[in-house]
């Protein structure tokens, strides 16, 4: 366990004090001897733990895993838990940075990480969701909300005081949280948006929209405010939405030089690790050690393109990959780069140019809900079908890439949607290759090695024929 | 008598249809659900069709050229339809397309892609607790209005618009009446008639038939119960009924059972609550849409409104046995038939959940299910 912690960015001194925290959590997940091992040489295996930085983040995520299966456990009083709830990272940070009473955790990513990826445990979670209104089969649930149900359904998570969610992108979430509060009592709030921006409006975020979901998500934090007992003003969620806009800048960085170094330096196996980070509900403290483990992991990418080392051969063929990795399996990443293919960007969730947001902001946002609306809004997945592929296409011109690899998260309506149509415009307007894999990105269930790799092997020779 | 009238009607409109667009008429097409008011579309000069074809799977078939199978039967009917040129979704100039679930929420970008039709995206704020959300559905209701004041070229008065919702009250009022007739036993019309003089509804002129209705509501009102009856009273509940989907009905029927009332989000029109045709208009036409009516499944918190509403059915119509009919792939009715049935179970209530894809071969495995069901509710009944 100490060695597992320590390649999870632990500090000797620090083991002393969280272990047991740690423990508890590990063992009301069920995490035996064999489960610790299996889990070393998982990170060895698929996450660059060779990297400061890297065992940085993975510590931190480590960290909101244990605190939010233990919470109560370990004195919290109150527990925010978030699903599909873009903005409460910044609500809840404000929170906990005020009181260490409380605790905030946007489910489930750092559960996912550590449970799933490291530990290989998520197929219990899973089945425990199928057994009540998740179902197995055709229906084609997706797995993300199946492992937030699983955790309630297995008692894996303290029981929040308040669970929240929003349908910017997802019925299945909503309803699901709807579920669990009519079966385990616990007060629900949503907050909304609505999509209906049309081609006439040829913008990326009409002002209505962002309204409506500023004025939404004050909602939200005038229920959270009655349950933590204090208020969360403007100058809290300012101070949040600045230290996590650190955390950007310094992500920003390491994208551009991931982006232009031939060979690709690192693997897109570490995706899933720095998305985790930029979900977790931190304070501020923790904020900037999030920023500190993103700026020392890019000073090391530093060193490894300056002495020309990658994971796939200098001039392998370049890919932008859409929609997010899988994550609670390492492995599709891991065999990508084994092929010899260059994952070079993720585009999901891309943030667009300015000048088409509704009405350009000339001094600066000064509601910080605002900010925190549009900030979802203006994402690629926020927008029309039509725009999104632009947008990808735009990206595919940007990258010089060779092909794109469309993983779609089939348990995702609005996702897996756009599939096809995706495909029928990047060949057409940039006839490359497009491969399109129907997976589900949280069940490792539903990945078959075999035929991955063969489908790659035949898009790594189209790429080749193409670009030779 | 009737029915002749309204079926001759129902075959002359497409033509009929036609015919008015040649003389300038706007056909405005948009997507069931009961969140767009007609009402608008009406008083603009334009005809209203409700797009609501479903049930084979031909259409939904067709659409998997563009979209994957999890959008579900009902939705890929949506787009198949059009690719297969059904003359109702070929001849519509515009559509208004209400952004409700995932899977019309994609149907509506999809058309959309193609960029050949106008459109109108109207938002459906997905909870309504809160004032600002009907003050946005009031806007946008207000911002449809001026598309199709543009678009049609006709001023759209108060005056028209409080018409318009008169006409439809009357219509809803007496597919209310008509339904309510089902208290009765043996119903005096049966759950496939009904279901299709409310899709009737959706294509033919709304005056014509609101004449229908009425003289249908005359005729049965005086037609009393000869014989008692021991059949087993069913209520259907789920997503959708598509215009064409009959076959769970017509299995009911020949199974022995009697479906005397139907739940149904998308493809029932709602008739229960009568729109306020006074007043400021535009809030009237969102409280009603929104706000005075039961919550589709894709609405936040509505899982518990749906199920108090299913179980004053049940009682009003003396039901001893729920059939939940569901759509392959729709994820927020699949997840609430777990909530349901497990609520039933809890009042005794037996519950028979059925999930389709349109396709015929599970006809027999349906057939099979639903024999089953009713002789355990007249098991139960004797």
């Amino acid at each position: 366990m100490i060695e597992l912690l320590k390649l999870c960015g632990f500090e000797e001194r620090e083991i002393e004090s969280e272990l047991p925290r740690v423990e508890k959590a590990f063992n009301k997940l069920g995490i035996t001897e064999e489960d610790i091992e299996r889990g070393k040489q998982r990170l060895t295996r698929y996450f660059d733990v060779e990297f400061k930085g890297v065992r940085k983040a993975l510590r931190l995520c480590v960290m909101e895993f244990a605190n939010g299966v233990v919470a109560k456990e370990v004195g919290k009083k109150k527990v925010l838990a978030g699903f599909m709830a873009p903005g409460l990272d910044v609500v809840g940070s404000a929170a906990v940075s005020k009181s260490g009473e409380v605790f905030s955790a946007h489910h489930s990513w750092a559960f996912l990480l550590v449970a799933s990826r490291i530990f290989n445990k998520a197929v219990p979670v899973l089945e425990a969701a199928e057994r009540k209104w998740l179902k197995a089969g055709a229906v084609t649930h997706c797995a993300n909300v199946k492992s937030f149900l699983g955790e309630f359904a297995l008692d894996l998570v303290s029981k929040p005081d308040l669970i929240i969610t929003s349908g910017y992108a997802c019925e299945t979430a909503p309803k699901t949280l709807d579920l669990l509060h009519e079966f385990y009592n616990i007060p629900l709030c949503c907050y909304d948006t609505c999509q209906d921006m049309d081609l006439s409006e040829d913008r990326y975020a009409t002002k209505r929209a962002v309204d409506l979901s500023a004025k939404s998500i004050r909602k939200l934090v005038e229920r959270i405010q009655d349950i933590v007992d204090f208020e969360i003003t403007d100058k809290m969620l300012w101070e949040v939405i600045n230290a996590r806009g650190k955390m950007r800048i310094a992500s920003g960085k390491v994208r551009k030089l991931v982006e232009s170094s031939d060979p690709l330096p690192v693997s897109s196996t570490n995706d899933a690790l720095w998305a985790c980070l930029n979900t977790l509900t931190m304070s501020i403290e923790e904020t900037d050690e999030a920023v500190d483990a993103i700026n020392t992991f890019y000073e090391e990418l530093q060193e490894r393109v300056a002495n020309g080392k990658g994971v796939v051969e200098k001039g392998a063929p370049r890919v932008l990959t859409y929609c997010p990795p899988n994550y609670p399996d390492p492995t599709p990443e891991y065999v990508i780069a084994q092929s010899g293919i260059a994952v070079v960007a993720t585009s999901f969730g891309t943030s667009l140019p300015e000048e088409k947001l509704y009405p350009l902001p000339k001094t600066g946002l000064k509601d910080p809900y605002e900010a925190m609306a549009l900030s979802r809004q203006r994402t690629s997945n926020n927008q029309n079908l039509r725009q999104r592929n632009r947008m990808i296409i735009e990206e595919c011109k940007r990258l010089n890439v060779d092909g794109v690899l469309d993983r779609y998260h089939i348990g995702c309506r609005a996702l897996a949607g756009d599939a096809l149509l995706l495909e029928e415009a990047v060949k057409k307007e940039l006839g490359i290759p497009v491969l399109l894999m129907e997976w589900e990105n949280f069940d490792p269930r539903m990945y078959k090695q075999g035929g991955f790799e063969r489908r790659l092997d035949v898009f790594k020779s189209m790429m080749t024929r193409k670009s030779g | 008598m009737q029915e002749e009238r309204l079926a001759i009607h129902l075959r002359d409109r497409p033509a009929q249809l036609r015919e008015a667009k040649k003389n300038g008429i706007k056909i405005i097409g948009y997507f069931p659900g009961n969140y767009v008011p007609e009402e608008l579309i009406y008083a603009s000069g334009a005809v209203p069709l409700c797009l609501v074809h479903g049930g084979s799977s031909q259409p939904a078939d067709a659409a998997l050229t563009v979209v994957p199978h999890v959008i579900c039967p009902f939705a890929r009917a949506q787009i198949g339809e059009r690719l297969l040129k059904n003359p109702y979704y070929s001849m519509i100039d515009m559509l208004v397309a209400p952004i409700t679930c995932q899977h019309l929420k994609k149907v509506a970008e999809v058309w959309e892609y193609y960029g050949d039709l106008e459109m109108f995206k109207l938002g459906i704020p997905h909870q309504h607790d809160n004032d600002f959300e009907l003050e946005y559905f009031t806007d946008r209701l207000r911002a449809l209005k001026d598309r199709l004041q543009t678009f049609t070229g006709n001023e759209i008065t108060d005056e028209k618009i409080s018409e318009a919702i008169e006409l439809y009250n009357r219509m809803r009022e007496l597919l209310r009446k008509i339904s309510s007739l089902r208290r009765t036993s043996p119903s005096p019309v049966s759950a496939l008639d009904f279901v299709k003089l409310n899709h009737a509804s959706f294509y033919a002129d709304p005056a014509f038939m609101v004449e229908v209705l009425d003289s249908i509501y005359q005729e049965l009102k005086d037609k009393q119960p000869t014989v008692k009856t021991d059949v087993p009273r069913i209520l259907l509940a789920g997503p959708n009924i598509g215009y064409g989907d009959y076959t769970v009905l017509e299995l009911v029927k020949a199974a022995g059972g009697e479906i005397v009332i139907e739940e149904i989000c998308e493809g029932i029109r709602y008739y229960w609550n009568k729109i306020e045709s006074k007043g400021d208009l535009f809030k009237s036409l969102a409280r009603g849409y929104l706000v005075d009516r039961v919550p589709c499944a894709f609405m936040r918190n509505s899982a518990k409104k749906r199920l108090d509403f299913t179980l004053k059915l049940i009682e009003d119509f003396n039901v001893s046995g729920v059939i939940w009919y569901e759509l392959l792939c729709c994820e927020t009715y699949d997840s609430e038939s777990y909530y349901f049935a497990q609520k039933m179970g809890e009042q005794n209530i037996p519950v028979l959940i059925l999930e389709s894809d349109y396709g015929t071969s599970a006809t027999g495995q349906l057939k099979t299910r639903i024999e089953a069901f009713i002789e355990i509710l007249k098991g139960e009944i004797e």
